[in-house]
């Protein structure tokens, strides 16, 4: 085949789910936040393409399509949560969200 | 016969169970009608079963009458049994009789206490546990009663429980009781386990002599601690503490007497131990002496007749440690009459002279109480032993049998006959003390004479009764010349030892010269005062602190043992049983807020944990595939 | 041969190349402090993973990304970023000392676990791919899939789809209570 293996494809993958995992743990901003999120779930879907493809095998793509639908919907909703804490004047800072303590 | 012993035993148990059953519902007196009318129906229950045991020939003459099998256990069987047989028919009739007349005394001497009522029902469960302990068909039973003998003693004892000197007093009887008791037990056991059975047949029994010293030395220990002999005898002036009818009951006529009654019942065993029955005679005469002598410095009224009791009972102790039991149960039971009698007498006295129990207060109540006078010289004189009173004839006999014993007998018989000429001082003493010379500033402001009411009448028949009987009762036996009492209790108990006929003589002769020098003395120093008392510090000292028995025992067991829980309480209980528990709450909250500090409220703390979980999770799943 | 090789090349010219922007891209969105280039980095990594899907015979799920992800969601977020105002905040800063280190230490693992996987299987069932027609990633073939063997998922994806949309109308809702009551979150 030409081109790059898919342990290429994988690698790169990985890559960006360990930058997205980076993302998430280490920003304050809930918006940074959900976008690191969305860089672990396309690193997820990279992967999914790459074995479809090594697998000859459409289910991989049909997983990736559903998992962007849901990626989507889940990106509504954490909007709209950030919306509603801006328009309660809450701080858009996750270490200050921090009522739910032991 | 039967019916009646079960009679005698239950009655007083009835009139307790139904006074305090009753509680406020019936009156003070009648609670004292009721606790009399049991003892008397008790003593008819004795009189009755004595009458149908005479009927019978002396081979026949042990009983054992059981209501039910209590203790069922393998091959030990044990009843509810009460046993007939001429010793315990003789403790019978004096326990329910005197009991009785003390308890009818009671009525007036108590009249008026707000708590009449549990008194009566104290003094019947005493009358009902001294019969237990001499009615009791078999070891345990004997057991039981003896330690509610000691409950009874420490209830009535401590019965003012306001006055912690009461208390104290109670406090200190019941423990050294115990101390008999535990002792008493141990011997008990070894003894029931080495023959198999609780029955008293097993006293009969051949033991090797490790096995007979040891229960021997045990029933020592038991009878020594209720009798109030050395070395456990301080209790016994503490607890004069109590009422006066107490006093007269537990303290002189029966519950000290146990100990007396039960070297005679267990007399097989002491004979399988004679180093021990001449220990009991030590003993005895060893307290007779140290009584008689403390007796001489003592200023409360009933002090001096309690110690006058620790020492006849050493009398007592030295006959049966000889071997001549019927002696020293005869001596028991004129004892019961003339002690009971000059404790009653002074506790009319006490009560004339409004609870004053000082007898360097009193003086000259001769004239003015002449019956009461009358009764306390009665008394006086038999305690002494003079002819023809009760006292003569028992005592002297004891002494006699002291004769029949070798060399240690003739030091014991000396000792006794020092002790008639003790007994002869601090008696007479006493008599001249509180009766003799002009009344005291104390007196003439004091006194008020008894009324012929009920109460008067209650305090005044008994006493009239036991002068007669103090008289009369030592008529039954003359060593010398009729014995029936010896031959009442000979199936009992066959005496070891039998003096000859002179020195029966001889003896009387010297206790009586003895017994009247003593008397002479204190007339010359107390009753005319011709001579003033010779004070002489050191032996004064010595017999004001009671030979120091009491600074003895507290040296020796009650300061250790109180170190010795201090301590404990401060290594062990303190920091590791109460600190343990406390600090099993404390550890468990510090923990608690310890995993709490990990609920930190960060949503990235919790994402960076997940995370790290991942990773490692990873590497496990790698690794195991 | 020689257009194989060529073709080899351009292949390998536009992964690089892909994988580089998607790589920098990726790194650009966790650094920018400022969240509204945090977006327009992200707009760019979505772009060349589309040309990544491209490379793998995934046309339709490359269209859908390009549609969907950079077309729809990041313009929401675009949206979001810019009624909320400017906030700027420096990525490492912030929380109990330990998070930064144990956050790469964290993610560090993650990647050098993947790696050490993939290196392991590389030799083994990654080395030989199967061979695809024409046909694999055409907007047919998808929708086949989704029609037949995937029916269900294609319809709960609806679902959820429909719920969110339901949630994102109740959380901008302005709430209906008074301005000095306050309302639970």
């Amino acid at each position: 085949m030409t081109g790059p293996s898919t342990a290429w494809y994988l690698s790169v993958a990985g890559f960006l789910f360990g930058v997205g995992a980076l993302g998430v743990l280490i920003r304050r901003n809930p918006l940074i936040v959900l976008l690191s999120l969305e860089i672990m779930l396309n690193g997820a879907n990279l992967a999914l393409i790459a074995f479809a493809r090594h697998l000859h095998n459409g289910d991989g793509q049909i997983f990736a399509l559903a998992v962007m639908a849901v990626a989507a919907s889940e990106v509504v909703v954490g909007l709209g949560l950030i919306v509603a804490l801006n328009r309660k004047h809450v701080p858009l800072d996750v270490d200050r969200l921090n009522s739910l303590r032991g | 016969m039967i019916s009646g012993a079960w009679i005698c035993l239950l009655s007083p148990l009835a009139a307790a169970g139904l006074i305090t059953l009753a509680g406020e519902r019936i009156s003070r007196r009648t609670a004292g009608y009721l606790a009399t009318l049991s003892c008397f129906v008790a003593f008819g229950g004795a009189v009755a079963t004595f009458v149908g045991l005479l009927g019978r020939s002396g081979g026949q003459r042990a009983i054992v009458s059981t209501a039910w099998t209590w203790i069922s256990a393998g091959s030990y069987r044990s009843g509810l049994a009460v046993m007939i047989d001429p010793l315990s028919v003789f403790m019978m009739l004096i326990v329910s009789g005197v009991g009785a007349l003390i308890v009818a005394y009671s009525i007036g001497y108590m009249d008026g206490d707000k708590e009449e009522r549990r008194y009566f029902a104290y003094m019947a469960l005493f009358v009902f546990s001294m019969l237990l302990l001499v009615q009791g068909g078999n070891l345990l039973l004997l057991l039981a009663g003896w330690g509610m003998v000691g409950l009874s003693s420490y209830l009535l004892i401590g019965f003012w429980h306001e006055r912690p000197s009461a208390i104290a007093a109670a406090k200190k009887a019941f423990i050294m009781n115990a101390l008999g008791d535990a002792t008493m037990a141990l011997a008990l056991f070894l003894l029931i386990k080495k023959a198999g059975s609780v029955e008293f047949g097993i006293l009969g029994g051949q033991y090797s002599s490790t096995v007979a010293t040891l229960v021997a030395l045990g029933l020592l220990g038991g009878a020594v601690g209720k009798s109030a002999q050395l070395p456990l005898q301080t209790w016994l002036p503490d607890a004069m503490e109590g009422p006066t009818p107490v006093s007269a009951l537990i303290h002189a006529a029966t519950m000290v007497t146990a100990g007396v009654y039960l070297i005679v019942r267990t007399h097989a065993i002491f004979e399988q131990a004679p180093r021990v029955a001449d220990l009991a005679a030590g003993l005895g005469a060893g307290t007779l002496l140290v009584a008689g002598l403390i007796a001489l410095v003592q200023v409360d009224i009933k002090r001096v007749i309690a110690y006058s009791t620790m020492s006849q009972i050493g009398y007592m102790f030295l006959g049966v440690g000889l071997g001549s039991y019927a002696n020293g149960m005869f001596h028991l039971m004129t004892h019961a009459f003339f002690k009971a009698l000059l404790f009653m007498a002074a506790g009319i006295v006490i009560h004339a002279l409004a609870n004053e129990q000082d007898i360097r207060k009193m003086g000259g109540l001769r004239q003015l109480m002449p019956r009461t006078y009358l009764a306390f010289l009665i008394g006086s004189l038999a305690l002494v032993g003079i002819f023809p009173f009760a006292g003569f004839f028992s005592k002297d006999s004891i002494l006699a049998a002291a004769l029949d014993h070798g060399a240690y007998g003739y030091v014991l018989w000396v000792v006794g006959l020092a002790g008639t000429f003790l007994t002869g001082l601090y008696t007479f003493r006493l008599l001249f003390l509180v009766f003799w010379g002009e009344p005291s500033p104390f007196v003439r402001e004091h006194f008020h004479a008894l009324k012929s009411d009920v109460v008067g009448l209650s305090l005044a028949v008994p006493v009239a009764i036991l002068a007669a009987l103090a008289v009369v009762g030592g008529w039954i036996q003359w060593a010398p010349l009729w014995h029936p009492i010896e031959t009442w209790l000979r199936t009992a108990a066959e005496p070891t030892v039998s003096p000859k006929s002179w020195q029966e003589w001889m003896t009387s002769a010297l206790a009586l010269l003895f017994g009247l020098g003593g008397m002479y003395v204190a007339w010359l120093y107390y009753g005319t005062r011709r001579y003033a008392v010779p004070r002489y510090t050191f032996p004064q000292r010595v017999l004001e602190h009671k030979f120091y028995f009491d600074e003895l025992y507290d040296a020796l067991f009650y300061r250790p043992t109180v170190w010795v829980a201090k301590g404990l309480y401060g290594w062990i209980e303190d920091p590791l049983v109460d600190e343990s528990s406390h600090s099993l709450g404390q550890d468990t909250r510090d923990l608690g807020r310890l995993v709490a500090r990990a609920q930190t409220g960060l949503l990235r703390t919790y994402a960076l944990a997940i995370a790290s979980s991942v990773a490692v999770l990873a590497i496990v799943f790698v690794a195991v595939r | 041969m020689i257009v194989a090789s060529v073709g080899n090349v351009l292949v390998w010219a536009v992964w690089v190349g892909a994988a580089f922007a998607c790589l920098g891209s990726a790194v650009a969105v966790v650094s920018f402090t400022n969240p509204f280039y945090s977006a327009l980095a992200l707009i760019g990594n979505l772009g060349s993973l589309a040309v990544l899907y491209l490379l793998q015979s995934s046309e339709f799920v490359a269209a859908a990304q390009v549609m969907v992800y950079a077309g729809a969601v990041m313009v929401m977020f675009l949206f979001v970023i810019a009624y909320v105002g400017p906030r700027t905040e420096s990525p490492w800063t912030g929380g109990p000392s330990w998070q930064a280190i144990g956050a790469v230490l964290a993610a560090g693992a993650l990647l050098v676990e993947i790696v050490v996987v993939i290196g392991l299987k590389a030799g083994g069932e990654l080395a030989h791919s199967h061979h695809v027609g024409g046909t694999f990633g055409t907007p047919s073939y998808i929708g086949r899939l989704f029609l037949t063997d995937h029916l269900l998922a294609f319809e709960i994806t609806s679902i959820v789809l429909l719920v969110a949309a339901i949630g994102g109308v109740i959380l901008g809702a302005h709430s209906r209570t008074t301005a000095d009551e306050v309302s639970p979150l």
